[in-house]
C-alpha cells in the first residue's frame, strides 16, 4: 500500500479540456453497466438477431450452400430494402428493451442519494450532464441498431454481385438516420422518466408504461371514434411510419392492418413535441436544489 | 487581491418569495462563518454562490468572479460539502472521490492519486474500497469532505459540516477544517447552526436574519477588543467596594442583593479585585469571569436587526 503524507495540499497539476469532460460521465457509466451481469446478458441477446440476419445474407449469396442444404425459397432470397427494414425494426425494439434496463440506472443512482449537487457544483453544467448520460444511451443503442445494420449492409455489398452496392447505397441513410431518430426519442423520454421517478425499478416500469399506455389509449380512441389520429400516441407506430417512408416501402405496406394512416408530417411533429416535453421535464427535475413554490 | 466574497445588492427570489434581500457587503476573511436562524437564507446564499439559484437583482462575486457571468470558472475554484446526503451508494468511496475529481478536470491517474490522498487525509483510508452506501453518517460526512478537497480549490464551502456527528467525530472534522485552512491558502465559508463550530474555525462572521444582513463582524478583532467582565455575588459594603473598583479603572453596575457586574480594563487582574474586596471587608460568594462570545455577538445582531426571538 502506498504511503501518503497526512498533510493537506491543493492540486496544482494539469486539467483536462472542458469540452470533453462530459465523457467522464459516459466512461464511468459504461464501467458501471458492464459490471452488471444482467446488462451483459441483455446486450448479448440484443445482438443475436443480427447473427441470424448475417447467416441469411450468407445463404442468399451462396448458391452452393443453398443446394447443399436443399433450400428452395419461392422467388429466391432477397436482400433488399424490406430486409433492412425488418432488421432495423427488430433491432430498434430490442434497443427499447435494453434502454428500459439501462436508462434508470444511469440517472436514478445520482438522484436518489442527492449526488446531483456535487456534479453541478463543479465546472460542469446541466446540459453537459444530460449530454454525458445521452452519450451512454446513444453509443449503446447505436451498437444494437444502426451499427449492425451497416455491418450487414457491408457484408451484403461484399458478397453481392452486379452493382448491388450502388443501387442500394441510399439505404445507408434510413438505416442510420431512422435509428438515430428512435435513439434520440428513446433516450430523452427515458431520461426524463428516470429523472422524474428517481427509483430505478419504478422508472423501468414507468418507461414501459410511457410507451404502452398511450399506445393502448390511442387504439381505443381510434376504435371508438373511427379515426386514425389516436395512432399519434403510439410512438412505435410513428417510428414505423417514418421507417416505412425511409425505406421506400409505402406501396408495399400502405393499407395493411396496423399501419397508421397519420400523415408523415404529423408523426414528425408528434415526435418532436415528445422530445421537447422530455427536455422540459429534464430541465425541471435536474435541479441542484428543488424550489418549493408557494 | 480580490475579497473572498463581495455582495452587491444581492436579491434572490425563489418560488415567488424573496429569500435574500439587498445583501451588500465585503467579506475578506480567510475563514468566513455564515450564521442565522432557520430560514435566514444561509443555504440560499451558498446555492447562489454556486450558481444553483440566479440572483433576481444585484450580484455576488467570489474571489473576483461573478457567480452569474463566470459561473464555471468560479465553480472550478470551489469545493463544496453539502448539508444533505450526497453520494452514489453503489460506488466505492475512493472511486466516488476519483469520479468527482475527474469531473473537476483532473486527469484520470491524477484523480485516482488525489482520491487516495484525500481519503487517507480525512481518516477513511481503511474504508476507501467499501461502497459509500454502507458508510456510517460520520463516514459519509468525511467522504463529502474528501470529494470537496480532492481538486485544486481556492474556496471550501461547508454547509453544516458537523450535522449529526458525535462529539469525537465533530472534533476530528473541525480539526481537519482548521488544518486545511492552515496548511494552504484555501478560504473557508462555513455555514453552521453551532456557534461553537464557527467560533473555532472562522475569523469573520456574516449573520443573516430574514434574508438580510444582521451583522458582519471580524471575529479576530472582536476577540481583541471585547473586554473581559466579572459577574459577582457579594456580601458586605457593596457601594464602597464598587467605588474602590472604579478607582482602579473598572466599570461597575450594581443590581441589588449583592449582585454586580464589573468590566475589567486590561491592566486590572482578578487578584486586584480580591485585594480590594479584602481591604473593604467584602465577601465574594460567587464570581464568573466572561468575555463577550460569538453568542453575545449573534444575539446582539438578532436584537438590533429587529426582534428578540432570534434564537437558533
Amino acid at each position: 500500500m502506498a504511503v501518503y503524507k497526512r498533510r493537506y495540499r491543493p492540486y496544482h497539476g494539469p486539467l483536462t479540456p472542458e469540452r470533453s469532460r462530459f465523457l467522464v460521465l459516459t466512461r464511468y457509466a459504461f464501467a458501471g453497466l458492464f459490471r452488471s451481469r444482467v446488462f451483459v446478458l441483455l446486450f448479448v441477446l440484443a445482438l443475436v438477431p443480427t447473427l441470424f440476419f448475417a447467416a441469411y445474407i450468407f445463404l442468399a449469396n451462396n448458391s452452393a450452400v443453398q443446394q447443399f442444404l436443399q433450400f428452395h425459397v419461392a422467388g429466391g432470397f432477397a436482400v433488399e430494402n424490406k430486409f433492412f427494414f425488418t432488421l432495423t425494426m427488430i433491432q430498434t425494439q430490442l434497443a427499447f428493451l435494453l434502454n428500459c434496463w439501462v436508462c434508470p440506472t444511469l440517472v436514478a443512482g445520482d438522484l436518489v442519494n442527492g449526488a446531483l449537487p456535487l456534479f453541478l457544483s463543479r465546472p460542469f453544467s446541466r446540459p453537459e450532464y444530460v449530454l454525458g448520460k445521452c452519450a451512454v444511451i446513444a453509443l449503446l443503442l447505436s451498437v444494437v441498431t444502426w451499427v449492425p445494420g451497416l455491418i450487414l449492409f457491408s457484408l451484403q455489398a461484399g458478397l453481392a454481385e452486379g452493382g448491388w452496392t450502388w443501387s442500394h447505397l441510399w439505404m445507408v441513410v434510413p438505416i442510420v438516420c431512422c435509428s438515430a431518430v428512435w435513439i434520440s426519442m428513446l433516450s430523452l423520454i427515458s431520461l426524463a422518466v428516470s429523472a422524474w421517478v428517481k427509483l430505478r425499478i419504478v422508472a423501468t416500469g414507468v418507461i414501459f408504461c410511457a410507451f404502452l399506455v398511450p399506445a393502448g389509449l390511442g387504439a381505443i380512441f381510434n376504435t371508438i371514434l373511427g379515426t386514425y389520429w389516436g395512432s399519434l400516441l403510439n410512438f412505435s407506430e410513428l417510428f414505423r411510419l417514418i421507417l416505412v417512408k425511409g425505406f421506400r416501402l409505402e406501396s408495399e405496406l400502405v393499407g395493411r392492418a396496423g399501419l397508421p394512416q397519420v400523415p408523415l408530417f404529423a408523426a414528425w411533429i408528434m415526435m418532436i413535441l415528445v422530445c421537447v416535453l422530455s427536455l422540459y421535464i429534464l430541465d425541471a427535475r435536474l435541479q441542484a436544489r428543488e424550489v418549493v413554490r408557494g | 487581491m480580490a475579497p473572498t466574497i463581495e455582495l452587491d445588492g444581492l436579491e434572490v427570489q425563489l418560488g415567488g418569495r424573496t429569500i435574500l434581500r439587498s445583501l451588500t457587503g465585503v467579506l475578506d476573511g480567510r475563514a468566513i462563518g455564515l450564521l442565522g436562524p432557520n430560514g435566514a437564507g444561509k443555504s440560499t446564499l451558498i446555492n447562489t454562490i454556486l450558481g444553483f439559484h440566479t440572483p433576481s437583482e444585484g450580484s455576488v462575486r467570489v474571489l473576483g468572479l461573478d457567480s452569474r457571468r463566470d459561473g464555471k470558472a468560479l465553480r472550478a475554484l470551489v469545493g463544496y460539502m453539502p448539508e444533505t446526503d450526497a453520494f452514489i451508494a453503489k460506488m466505492s468511496g475512493v472511486r466516488f472521490v476519483q469520479y468527482m475529481a475527474e469531473l473537476s478536470g483532473l486527469p484520470t491517474d491524477q484523480a485516482m492519486e488525489r482520491a487516495h490522498e484525500a481519503f487517507v487525509y480525512v481518516g477513511l483510508g481503511e474504508a476507501r474500497y467499501r461502497m459509500v452506501g454502507t458508510y456510517s453518517l460520520g463516514m459519509k460526512q468525511l467522504t463529502k469532505l474528501a470529494q470537496a478537497i480532492a481538486h485544486g480549490l481556492r474556496l471550501l464551502i461547508l454547509d453544516e459540516p458537523t450535522n449529526g456527528l458525535d462529539p469525537p467525530a465533530r472534533k476530528r472534522l473541525l480539526e481537519l477544517i482548521c488544518e486545511i485552512r492552515e496548511a494552504s491558502d484555501i478560504c473557508l465559508l462555513l455555514s453552521s447552526h453551532l456557534l461553537r463550530d464557527v467560533e473555532e474555525t472562522c475569523d469573520q462572521v456574516l449573520i443573516l436574519r430574514d434574508g438580510r444582513i444582521a451583522s458582519i463582524c471580524n471575529l479576530a478583532e472582536e476577540r481583541r477588543t471585547k473586554r473581559k467582565f466579572l459577574e459577582m455575588e457579594t456580601c458586605g459594603a457593596e457601594p464602597a467596594f464598587a467605588s474602590a473598583l472604579q478607582g482602579l479603572g473598572c466599570e461597575c453596575a450594581l443590581f441589588g442583593n449583592g449582585r454586580m457586574k464589573v468590566v475589567l480594563p486590561d491592566a486590572v487582574e482578578i487578584r486586584d479585585v480580591y485585594k480590594v474586596a479584602a481591604e473593604r471587608g467584602v465577601q465574594i460568594r460567587r464570581m464568573n469571569q466572561r468575555r463577550d462570545s460569538l453568542e453575545d455577538i449573534f444575539l446582539n445582531a438578532m436584537e438590533q436587526s429587529g426582534g428578540s426571538n432570534g434564537r437558533i
